[in-house]
């Protein structure tokens, strides 16, 4: 069955790229003008993803994110224009999955809804991970890069296992923080920065440029295989 | 601040009578006239007419108390003393009409300045950002026509040329614009800092990762040391930085042109720099680069050296660029090094 996607979106102009370039790779597309209808429809369509936009009309994006997330785990992508880079972070931290800044081209924005589709259907996949020559199986505790097992301490398993959940998306300095370290460490952003360069020591190829765990500056982490 | 103009005016009052009685057996009523009249024209330099009014009658009352005979009364034996009473007036309110009329003018001439300097830099804005918006717009309003109306005669290749040239062409204004923004907001002083512990190395890995298509032609060299300490910094704009200078030198130098990020600590304060290896920079003052609306030789709006020069401000560190011995060019900013932050257990440990 092909996945239902929510688009809430004030501007037809942008409604009708998103509605042709999505309905091209066979999603159907069902589309709300403002936070009011969108947060309704995402509760009568019940898609498999919503695709928000920050800059709505009625209500900030936000809050349709809240209020969807009140009830529902669903994939949530944010439309962010440049200017709004607080209200991204924002958004994610309360609940969005992922966002795409505006204006920004098909493919990217193809490749993040794919991600966060993906996410929605793997459940826990086995525990293992492939990040090129580098294997991690989270159920057994064990990594290996290119044959050779590799240490990894506690702390490190369960960043990268926070990583992989999300994997393909963005997961913020806040979440990663909060599920890592615990809330009280929320602003710790070195500790990240820390860990991060140790976790590419170990798996990466060419630690200086990662392939893998990839930095959204000012954002957070991204995790791609 | 607006009775301190009326407590000057009576202390001046005050002083010069102090002055009157010690000198009065031996000087003549006139000159004591004058001495008043000398503070009237001094309160009238500083402060607006109210104080120069209240001068002005304190001043001719007080003479008239102490001095013009019979002293000790407002009485007044000689009808000439009223003329000078007249006079003191007179001089007093003259002095403020002239002094406030003058410095109305200087103001006014000091707005006219800041306007036309507004102006200017409005108009810099205006022809810059038309011009760079004429050229990406001519492009998308053809090539878009092309497709609308006869898009079904061009063959494919054809077609996806042309829909490449639009997002080629619109991505390039929708950079432009956010440039504009980025520098207004920048100057309004709008932007607060995020500032937290930041990674030079990662944030040089993300913008070399994101500018790629654009330092295709160049061979990028990123030469970092493993060990650098975190900076306490909003990254995102710091990677914002670093990615003007390395389209700057993408832009300014020929293709296959080596282009080098560096980074080290020197004293206390870490410096990082962007070098080419391209034909160098023209005779000039270095400094000038930074400011709005420079056009580069190729292209460009000119805005996005003055944003780094603005966001290293705002970081508290200083920008500048150097001509490479022999040739090439480096732009370099430093950022001060704060107190490393406080490491978590395990980590020390490994």
């Amino acid at each position: 069955m092909n996945a239902t996607i929510l688009v809430v979106e004030d501007e037809p102009d942008i409604r009708q790229f998103l509605r042709s370039s999505l309905g091209a790779e066979g999603y159907r597309v069902v589309e709300s003008p403002n936070g009011r209808r969108g947060t309704l429809d995402a509760g009568m369509h019940k898609p498999d993803l919503a695709i928000v936009d920050l800059g709505l009309p009625d209500f900030d994006g936000v809050e349709v994110i809240r209020r969807i997330r009140e009830w529902s785990p669903m994939p949530i992508l944010v439309l962010s224009a440049r200017i709004q880079e607080h209200s991204k972070i924002q958004a994610l931290d309360a609940g969005a999955d992922d966002y795409v800044t505006k204006p920004f081209g098909v493919g990217e924005l193809l490749a993040r809804v794919r991600a966060a589709l993906r996410h929605n259907t793997r459940t826990a996949n086995g525990g293992a991970l492939q990040l090129g020559t580098a294997t991690i199986d989270f159920e057994k505790r064990l990594a290996s890069k290119d044959g050779n097992e590799v240490h990894l301490t506690p702390i490190e398993f369960r960043l990268l296992a926070c990583l992989a959940k999300h994997i393909g998306m963005v997961v913020t300095h806040r979440q990663l923080l909060s599920e890592v370290w615990g809330p009280t460490h929320a602003a710790d952003t070195h500790y990240l920065r820390v860990y991060m360069k140790q976790l590419r020591e170990k798996l990466e190829t060419d630690p200086a440029q990662p392939k893998y765990l990839l930095t959204e500056t000012g954002v957070g982490y991204r995790l791609v295989d | 601040m607006k009775w301190a103009g009326y407590a000057w005016a009576l202390g001046a009052t005050l002083g010069c009578t102090l002055l009157g009685l010690v000198t009065a057996p031996h000087a003549d009523l006139v000159n004591l006239a004058l001495v008043y009249l000398l503070a009237v024209v001094g309160i009238a330099l500083r402060f607006s007419r109210g104080p120069v009014v209240a001068a002005s009658v304190l001043g001719v009352a007080a003479f008239d108390y102490f001095f013009v005979l019979p002293s000790g009364t407002f009485h007044v034996e000689d009808p000439q003393y009223l003329l000078t009473f007249v006079m003191m007036l007179a001089v007093g309110l003259t002095v403020s009409w002239l002094t406030e009329t003058a410095r109305a003018r200087a103001k006014a001439q000091a707005d006219l300045a800041i306007q036309a300097e507004t102006e200017r830099i409005r108009n810099a804005l205006l022809s810059s950002i038309s011009h760079d918006l004429r050229t990406p717009l001519a492009v998308i309003s053809g090539a878009s026509s092309s497709l609308a109306e006869g898009g079904e005669r061009l063959a494919a290749s054809e077609r996806a040329a042309l829909a490449q040239s639009i997002f080629r062409e619109s991505q390039e204004m929708s950079e432009l614009i956010a440039k504009v923004l980025q520098m207004t907001r920048l100057e309004s002083g709008a932007l607060a800092l995020e500032r937290d512990w930041c990674s030079i190395n990662e944030i040089a890995a993300a913008v070399v990762r994101r500018l790629k298509p654009r330092l295709a032609d160049h061979l990028m060299m990123v030469d970092l040391p493993g060990e650098l300490p975190l900076l306490r910094v909003d990254g995102a704009l710091i990677e914002q930085a670093l990615a003007n200078l390395l389209e700057n030198a993408a832009r300014h130098t020929p293709a296959r042109t080596l282009v080098r990020l560096r980074a080290q600590v020197e004293g206390g304060e870490m410096v990082v720099s962007v070098e080419d290896f391209g034909p160098g920079l023209p005779e000039g003052d270095l400094e000038r680069l930074f400011d709005k609306f420079r056009h580069g030789r190729r292209g460009g709006v000119g805005l996005g050296l003055a944003i780094c020069r603005a966001i290293i401000a705002l970081h508290g560190g200083r920008i500048w660029a150097e001509r490479l011995p022999g040739v090439g060019t480096a732009f370099r900013f430093s950022l001060p090094l704060e107190k490393p932050p406080e490491m978590p257990a395990e980590a020390l440990a490994q």
